[in-house]
């Protein structure tokens, strides 16, 4: 499965595409939305997004509503991964088209368990070793 | 006019769960200061919370210990050089997570300016005060301060 990790913080991709490829993930990583908007326009494909919010260029928000207006991207699932948690801006994210949300600071198992929600685990993963 | 509210412990518990989650893996690492500790070599990180009111959450350190912090975020080696784009990247994001968790607690709605890093502290000619917590990082101080600009 392939995620696409982006945020405007360099420590912040490196952190969730760390977490992501511990779980079985190819990654790659954009610093705004707009170079996000590039891969998939080039013909990338993802089953994931993890986007910040606030972000120099285009924000995470204006992301969401631009892949959600292309219906090529549709099967992409999009994780806002922020420290915007007030009620208003979650709800705002969700209407706009993002499947989930994740609240900066955050732990590995918290993405985990959104991810496992989302059926979005690879199975590999999922497959205890054999005793 | 709006005021803003001191934030009180919420500013230490905010910040440890930061430091456990993203940085140490583990709590305990982040602790309180009682008495403070003057800064050598500061290096400054902020970001401006617009909801109602304008308030600034301040992060204050030694460079030395945002170049640790960098280290510690980006997994380089312990002795690995720190580079000023890496510093500002890392202790910049610390700002933003602390600021955007404590603008989660204002009692209206705002937006959170993308950090800024700089060795030199940034103008609050005007500003007042609103909270200050001194903390210690793995031994090095660390201080937060909250402003309404």
């Amino acid at each position: 499965m392939r995620a696409l990790v982006i945020d405007d913080s360099r420590a912040m991709r490196r952190i969730v595409s760390g977490i992501l490829a511990g779980i079985g993930y190819e990654t790659a990583e954009a610093g705004d939305g707009r170079q996000a908007l590039d891969l998939l326009e080039a013909g990338e494909t993802f089953d994931l997004a993890c986007i910040d919010w606030n972000m120099p260029v285009m924000n995470g928000l204006e992301f969401v509503v631009a892949v959600r207006a292309n219906r090529a991207w549709r099967d992409m699932t999009m994780m806002m991964v922020t420290t915007e948690s007030e009620h208003g801006q979650i709800v705002r994210a969700l209407a706009a088209g993002a499947h989930e949300y994740l609240i900066k600071p955050f732990t590995p198992d918290a993405i985990r368990d959104k991810l496992e929600l989302l059926g979005l685990v690879p199975q590999a993963d999922l497959i205890e070793e054999p005793v | 006019m709006s005021t803003l509210t001191p934030f009180d412990t919420q500013i230490s518990a905010i910040a440890e769960e930061v430091f456990a989650a993203m940085i140490d893996g583990e709590p305990g690492h982040l602790v309180a200061l009682p008495d403070g500790a003057p800064l050598t070599d500061p290096v400054y990180a902020w970001v401006d919370m617009h909801a109602g009111v304008t308030g600034r959450a301040l992060l204050a350190t030694d460079v030395a210990t945002a170049h640790d912090l960098a280290r510690a975020l980006l997994q380089m080696g312990a002795d690995e050089p720190v580079g000023e784009a890496d510093l500002v990247d890392a202790f910049g994001e610390v700002a933003n997570v602390v600021g955007g968790n404590l603008k989660a607690l204002l009692p209206v709605q705002g937006t959170l300016t993308l950090p800024q890093v700089g060795r030199e502290r940034p103008d609050l000619s005007g500003a007042t005060q609103v909270d200050a917590v001194a903390l210690m990082w793995r031994g090095q101080p660390l201080d937060i301060t909250v402003w309404q600009i």
